[in-house]
């Protein structure tokens, strides 16, 4: 118990297992400590596992093996057969996913308030409140009635956000947040991360923008067939990686942007 | 033979009050059918096989056998069944509900169905509880998904309840054969209950098409 207490990590994950089924392992123990602060991007082959990785982290997975502690507390851990969760864990991180998952027949400003009202007890006109001061910190303000349809990718992806940060998270996840948008809507997203990474939001994501990775990373990880290759800090890792798998997947993707 | 449509005139009050009581039949039976098709639509969802067995055999069984058979039955059957008689607007609607309420789960539970993983992924990374889950988005994200399948379920029925009228109940149809026996003539007398019919349905067909239009423009977010 006193070592948990002393423990600096905000995310540690341990010898973490994960499949689909028995025939397919995804993550084969995999081993990551994330300190306070650190924005960690994952980079690394198609299918490798990276979204897997997330969304065991946001607790929407069982797991075949491994915990992961949060804050030094115990989130997650395989049990046997079962996935023990700390639901109460759960709700301090906060994910965005690569398809923006709005809820479609909720107005932009009810899709930030609902959890806010129904998770905390939140009264509605101080939820209203906060939600349209973020709308306004990404330029959204104009949104607040609008619904989720007349929205363009880039503005539904901010919304997304802005919902996620409605709960004030310790952490934040983005899986590819992204690479489903028209290239020209890309920059409006990625200014909303490095605006939060500016304001010291801890967050792990995936991207396969390594302009962005370079800028908002203070840790790259390289992961493949299912464990972390390598881990450093972008420049290294990105620029000059120690690992050959690492040099040949960079190299690929810096080849196929041109 | 010439046609002679006026003699329909003399006949104007009794094919409204066929009228009325078709679309009497139609609203009690949509408004009681459809919510009992949107409970066995959940209860199928279930987990529970003791919730979900029953209600899939229901369906089953109502919609793998004739409306007409299941008409003579509650008509004929139930009040001995039950011993206590039942009006023709009763059993017709008692009929019609268990029909419509078996054709409509099917509705529900495919929209249920299309409320994707997503949404539920999304739910559950923002804390939601399963109680608010269901009854805030998965349940209305539903429901909208199923407006256009139900209007048009809503169509079939008002023309299906036609049938009530082989187990002698007054209504659009079973006037209009009344009628055309009576006067010998059919051609006119059931052109005209066939344009009655389709003046009620043509609209909502085409309502059925524009909402359908709206609501897949509004839930591709
Ligand atoms: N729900 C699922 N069921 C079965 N297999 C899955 C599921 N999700 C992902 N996979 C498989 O797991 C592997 C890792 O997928 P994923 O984590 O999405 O990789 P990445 O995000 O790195 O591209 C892939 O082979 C994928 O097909
Ligand atoms: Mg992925």
């Amino acid at each position: 118990m006193n070592a948990m207490s002393r423990d600096t990590a905000l995310v540690r994950i341990t010898d973490l297992h994960k499949g689909y089924g028995p025939n397919i392992r995804v993550l084969r123990g995999l081993n990551i400590e994330m300190k306070p602060g650190e924005r960690v991007v994952v980079i690394g082959p198609s299918g490798g596992g990276k979204s897997t990785l997330l969304r065991v982290v946001m607790g929407l997975e069982e797991i075949q093996g491994g915990a992961i502690t949060f804050a030094g507390q115990p989130y997650i851990s395989a049990d046997g057969r079962k996935t023990r969760i700390d639901t109460e864990v759960r709700k301090k991180i906060g994910m965005v996913f690569q398809h923006y998952t709005l809820f479609p027949h909720l107005s932009v400003l009810q899709n930030l308030t609902l959890a806010p009202c129904k998770v905390v007890g939140e009264p509605r006109a101080k939820a209203e409140e906060r939600g349209r001061a973020i709308l306004a910190r990404f330029g959204l303000e104009a949104k607040a009635d609008a619904y989720p349809s007349q929205l363009s990718g880039g503005q539904k992806q901010r919304v997304a956000i802005a919902r996620a940060l409605m709960l004030d998270p310790q952490l934040m996840l983005f899986d590819e947040v992204t690479s489903a948008l028209d290239p020209e809507l890309v920059a409006e997203v990625e200014q909303v991360i490095l605006n939060l990474a500016a304001q010291g939001m801890p967050m792990m994501m995936v991207t396969h923008d390594m302009w962005f990775a370079r800028n908002v990373a203070s840790r790259v990880i390289f992961c493949a067939g299912g464990v972390v290759v390598e881990d450093g800090p972008p420049e290294q890792v990105l620029g000059d990686p120690k690992e050959e798998r690492t040099r040949e997947f960079i190299d690929r993707v810096f080849h196929i942007k041109g | 033979m010439s046609l002679d449509f006026s003699i329909l005139l003399k006949f104007a009050d009794a094919l409204a009050l066929g009228l009325w009581m078709t679309l009497k039949l139609t609203v009690l039976c949509v408004v009681l059918g459809s919510t009992l098709g949107f409970l066995i639509g959940l209860a199928r969802a279930s987990e529970n096989a003791l919730i979900r067995v029953p209600a899939s055999v229901f369906v089953e069984f109502f919609r793998g056998t004739p409306v007409l058979i299941q008409l003579f039955w509650i008509f004929f059957c139930l009040p001995l069944i039950l011993g206590v008689e039942l009006s023709n607007l009763a059993s017709a609607t008692i009929a019609l509900t268990l029909y419509m309420g078996a054709i409509t789960s099917e509705t529900f539970r495919a929209s249920l169905r299309a409320v994707g993983r997503e949404q539920m992924d999304a739910c559950t990374a923002l804390g939601l509880p399963r109680r608010v889950q269901i009854t805030n988005v998965i349940l209305p994200q539903a429901v909208l998904l199923a407006v256009p399948t139900l209007l048009s379920n809503c169509i079939s029925l008002f023309k299906e309840s036609a049938l009530v009228s082989a187990v002698g109940m007054a209504d659009l149809m079973f006037i209009g054969q009344n009628i055309s026996n009576n006067t010998a003539r059919p051609v006119e007398v059931l052109t005209a209950v066939a344009f009655l019919y389709f003046v009620i349905a043509f609209p909502l067909t085409r309502l059925v098409t524009r909402v359908e239009g709206r609501m897949l423009r509004k839930l591709a977010a």
